[in-house]
């Protein structure tokens, strides 16, 4: 009686095995057509192609099945903690190589290649193991059976419990963690008949503690991953509901990225925000007034402060989260010099566009720092339509200055904007400078007259980058880099965003 | 876009994914839904036929009825020239079809929504939106369009195999030979886009009075536009959808029950000049309430709305006009020398008098009917890869039109809530039945319809709608069939004795604002010149 009781025990034991083992292997299958599709895109390529591979994987693992000749249990439950270990931590591999690696999708179906082979020998091992202790047709029938029902558990609860309440991470972490524990049960099951069981059992034991350590740090992953796109330390991190702000520091260098963009490094924005401040200043008659759209990081209007002469200046940013964070932020203060505490300043987070249509002052110089025309709305703020309402707020003898993206990565680009001054009736004066962070940048200096001069005399003797002979140089453009016959970016018919979209995809393809 | 930012933002579906379940305990009651559409009440008082004998007599020159698009136009007109007249609406507000809607978000349209820039055949209309500063100059003769107006990037989106591809004429996972279809179709067009008849005008413009007579051409309004495709043996899966797209949204009606000269119409009498390479439009948040607002500006002391008009008819020489003053509650006789009929036929067919004798069959026309749902919300409508947000975004496959984005002509760079107008029209071959069906829907059963369609590419959209306002248009515009145009337009649009002009568009049978301001303008012209 003991031993049919004992046979029964472990006939269930190892049926509920299986149930749990192909519970897994079809999870780890779902969590990569899951992530595929996230990650690239168009869920039924993704989901079709990795279906396919890890079916076409198994297959190879039960191929590979017949090589395994002696140790059939040992290295039945040496695949299942690798299985484990493997698949389990497969969702946060592909997350953190999804910034750096150049072929991310040859990774992605060699993780999904090796989990299926490792799950496909797992039923052809256990099959053999027990085919000596259970009646060949029911072992199949058994086997089988259990094994589609564990499919169809997964296939559900993925969608409606696992995705939603788990989420990627701690799903494929959790029965990484099931495929390790199965393990160690067997293991302890046929303590008997498996040499230096111990040191397999110390296997499990560590690669289990790996996987609750993943799960209980899950939440910290995703951050990881966000750190790692970044060469240094993140010291700021936050999501206003315009774009998500993030500050890194290294020793000698502070970076603010919007939505991962670079917008400037402490080490050499000196020569951006002189550039595109001083020849403008230089430039326009008498700089009382000054209006600075963007720019929310006070840098510009540090720069803007060196002239006494100057009576106001108004600050349109959209988002208060970035004009708040370089206001209190003492590192940051540092660096602008507490310039968006001035007395001279007022800051407005306002809409540029909508602000700009609404407001009747005419200003004697106009600073225009926008992000890049990255898509159709922020390609609107470099329209026709927005150049001629700027143009009714200039004074007839002062000017502006537009950031304008790179003439040398950006050609057409950086053209566009140029021609859509001129053709809303700016006298324009395009020019140019070397960042080492940013590489060649450009700007355009505009005027309701035919005023602008690249000869500015009596720059401030304070200045590192900008002086009288260093801009008559900038305003020089190599062949590379020169004229194009340009069309006009307008609202409806946004030549530049397609266009700046093209230019930046050459230096951005991996 | 740039894997960093793109890393963040999948980061943040993940994060949304597992709060979402949560959120879903929101009671939908909460959705503010309203259901309505235009007076019925008004419009059952005219069945019935039971209204007061007048108890007043006015005298005027000139009376129009009805304050749609080609009413309102006349009306311009006749002020232009200093012609006195009264213009009678039935409903609270002028507009017609052209009527709009507004909440604290944005104003939106309740039916039509965009102009096509006017081609060379109608300088009245490109007179008018110089002056309402749609045109802001000329250049050599050529219109300068007002930026603002004319419609922005991105323009139009179509979500097909589970993508938002840019365009409407699905490319995305398109295979060659259904490409080659599409190229075919073009050609063609091409050709009846310069096609000239025997008599030396073009086969197919606009306004469709300066169309060829040439039966040749005219030919194409005795077989369906199905009969066409098919001789043409075109059968790509996706320009049949594509089609029967164009023709649910201009005609309320489908390849099968629509005339092919109607059809091929629509492709191509609209012609731009040298300088205009591609399909502009003019557009507004309300739509083309925007252009009757600019209207009615010309004719606002002369309205008087809430009337129904229940009898016109001719006596010693002059026109009468019976109303019912809605808010006074009487009802008033008009006397005048002319009168334009800016009504649908199936109005006029209840309120010109037995009388006067018009032969016409009334059975011949169809209507449409629509529903149109604006909805407010606040969902981010933009899917990880694919095209961004456009004016229009249309579901593939769906018997919906999709929606466009009321608030896509503002400036300003972030929105956190808009309103989306949902298009959807009824295009059964039996108009009557179908118009039944819209009536007997509630506001839930439409709402769902909506919400299932939208759910394709937005899933839980509904968790971010806080309004739903549902407007049924019982007639929508009028269904141009088979021999209609040949045989019917003619008839409808003959005048009675020279004194009762009809100008509604339904009298065309291509509802569209070019047609109907040239019909208003032309029947005002008339009565100005005489």
């Amino acid at each position: 009686m003991p031993t049919s009781n004992n046979q029964k025990g472990f006939q269930i034991f190892l049926l509920l095995s299986v149930f749990v083992v192909a519970t897994c292997g079809l999870i780890y299958e779902l969590v990569a057509g899951t992530l595929a599709s996230y990650l690239l895109g168009d869920s039924i390529t993704q989901f079709s192609i990795i279906i396919g591979t890890y079916l076409f994987s198994m297959g190879i693992g039960s191929f590979l099945s017949r090589y395994f000749k002696n140790n059939l249990i040992r290295w039945f439950i040496q695949i299942e903690i690798l299985v484990g270990v493997v698949g389990g931590f497969s969702s946060t591999a592909l997350y953190l190589l999804f910034e750096h690696a150049a072929y991310f999708k040859l990774i992605l179906y060699l993780l999904v290649g090796v989990t299926g082979t490792l799950v496909g020998l797992e039923l052809p091992l256990l099959m053999r193991i027990l085919k000596d202790r259970i009646e060949f047709s029911d072992l199949v029938s058994q086997i089988f059976t259990f094994d589609y029902i564990g499919a169809l558990l997964a296939s559900i609860i993925f969608p409606i419990v696992l995705i939603p309440y788990l989420g990627i991470m701690k799903t494929s972490l959790l029965f990484g963690l099931f495929n390790v524990l199965v393990a160690l049960f067997i293991c302890l099951r046929f303590k008997s008949e498996i040499s230096a069981v111990r040191y397999v059992i110390a296997q499990g034991i560590a690669a289990a503690l790996f996987i609750i350590v993943g799960i209980f740090f899950s939440e910290d992953l995703l951050k990881i991953a966000e750190a790692t796109a970044y060469a240094d330390k993140v010291i700021y991190s936050k999501s206003s509901p315009y774009q998500r702000i993030i500050i890194t520091k290294s020793s000698e260098d502070i970076r603010l990225f919007l939505n991962g963009n670079l917008q400037f490094s402490s080490k050499d924005e000196y020569r951006y925000h002189e550039a595109l401040v001083h020849p403008g200043i230089m430039n326009a008659a008498t700089p009382r007034k000054i209006l600075v759209l963007g720019g929310g990081d006070g840098l510009a209007v540090r720069e803007l402060l060196k002239y006494d002469s100057i009576e106001s200046i108004t600050l349109v940013d959209l988002d208060p989260s970035i004009t708040q964070l370089f206001k209190s932020n003492p590192l940051l203060r540092e660096l602008n010099q507490s310039s968006l505490l001035s007395p001279k300043l007022k800051i407005i987070n306002e809409d540029a566009f909508l602000w700009i249509r609404n407001n009747k002052r005419k200003f004697d110089f106009v600073v225009i720092d926008f992000p890049d025309p990255s898509n159709y709305s922020l390609g609107k703020l470099y329209s026709l339509s927005f150049y001629k309402e700027l143009k009714k707020i200039v004074a007839n003898e002062g000017c502006v200055v537009i950031q304008s993206t790179s003439p040398f990565f950006a050609r057409k680009s950086y053209w566009i904007v140029d021609e859509t001054l001129l053709k809303a009736g700016f006298y324009t004066l395009p020019y140019h400078c070397y960042l080492p962070s940013f590489g060649e940048w450009g700007f355009v200096l505009a005027s309701p007259t035919d005023h602008l001069s690249d000869d500015i005399k009596g720059t401030l003797p304070s200045l590192r980058f900008i002086n009288q002979k260093t801009f008559k140089q900038l305003t020089y453009f190599p062949d590379d880099m020169s004229k194009l016959p340009s069309p006009v970016n307008t609202l409806n018919d946004q030549l530049l965003v397609q266009t700046f979209e093209k230019e930046w995809a050459h230096y951005t393809q991996q | 876009m740039d894997r960093r930012s793109f890393l963040v933002k999948s980061g943040a579906a993940l994060v949304g994914s597992t709060i979402v379940p949560l959120q879903s305990c929101q009671s939908p009651a909460e959705i503010k839904k309203q259901l309505s559409g235009p007076n019925r009440k008004f419009g059952h008082m005219l069945l019935n036929g039971k209204f007061p004998n007048h108890s007043e007599e006015i005298t005027t020159p000139v009376v129009i009825v009805g304050g749609g698009i080609s009413g309102l136009s006349a009306a311009r007109q006749l002020s232009l020239n200093s012609v006195d007249y009264v213009l009678l609406e039935l409903e609270n507000q002028v507009g017609g079809n052209s009527s709009k809607g507004s909440n604290s978000v944005s104003s939106y349209p309740l039916g039509a929504h965009y102009l096509p820039l006017p081609g060379k055949h109608d300088p009245d209309l490109i007179a008018f939106l110089k002056e309402v500063d749609v045109i802001t100059n000329f250049v050599n003769d050529i219109p300068v369009y007002n930026e603002y107006y004319l419609c922005f990037d991105p323009k139009e989106r179509l979500y097909i195999n589970n993508h938002w591809q840019e365009g409407i004429i699905p490319q995305n996972g398109i295979l060659a030979d259904d490409q080659r279809e599409f190229v075919y179709f073009h050609e063609l067009i091409r050709g009846f886009k310069e096609l000239k008849g025997a008599d030396g005008k073009e086969a197919f413009c606009i306004p469709l009075s300066f169309c060829s007579n040439d039966p040749a051409v005219r030919k194409y309004d005795k077989i369906t536009f199905k009969d066409f495709i098919t001789k043409h043996k075109l059968k790509s899966p996706y320009l049949l959808w594509y089609l029967n797209y164009c023709f649910a949204d201009d005609f309320g009606g489908k390849m099968e029950n629509i005339s092919a000269w109607a059809g091929i119409h629509y492709f191509s009498s609209r012609k731009h000049s040298a300088n205009q390479t591609t399909d502009l439009i003019l557009t507004w948040p309300e739509g083309n309430g925007w252009l009757v607002e600019q209207l009615k500006k010309h004719s606002i002391s002369k309205t008087i709305s809430n009337s129904v008009v229940y009898n016109v008819t001719i006596e010693n020489g002059k026109c009468i006009v019976d109303y019912f003053d809605g808010m006074q509650g009487v009802s008033k006789r008009l006397i005048s020398e002319r009168v334009i009929m800016a009504t649908p036929q199936f109005v006029n067919q209840r309120i010109l008098s037995g009388s006067l004798n018009r032969k016409l069959d009334y059975l011949k026309f169809k209507y449409a009917p629509w529903m149109v749902a604006n909805l407010t919300c606040s969902a981010n409508l933009e899917n990880k890869r694919g095209e961004q947000l456009s004016w229009d975004n249309v579901i593939y496959g769906s018997n919906g039109l999709g929606y466009v984005n009321a608030n896509h002509q503002n400036v300003n760079l972030y929105t956190d809530q808009r309103v989306l107008s949902y298009y959807y029209p009824l295009t059964g071959d039996n108009d009557k039945e179908e118009r039944q069906l819209a009536y007997k829907r509630n506001v839930d059963e439409w709402y769902s319809l909506i919400i299932n369609d939208l759910n394709k590419p937005h899933p839980e959209i509904d968790k971010f709608i806080s309004d739903a306002d549902i407007w049924i248009w019982g007639h929508g515009m009028i269904r141009p069939s088979v021999g209609f145009i040949s045989e019917v337009s003619a008839l409808a649009q003959a005048s009675i004795e020279n004194k009762i002009l009809f100008t509604h568009t339904d009298t065309s049978g291509v509802s569209i604002f070019e047609e109907a301001f040239y019909l208003g303008t032309q029947a005002a012209r008339k009565i100005i010149m005489e």
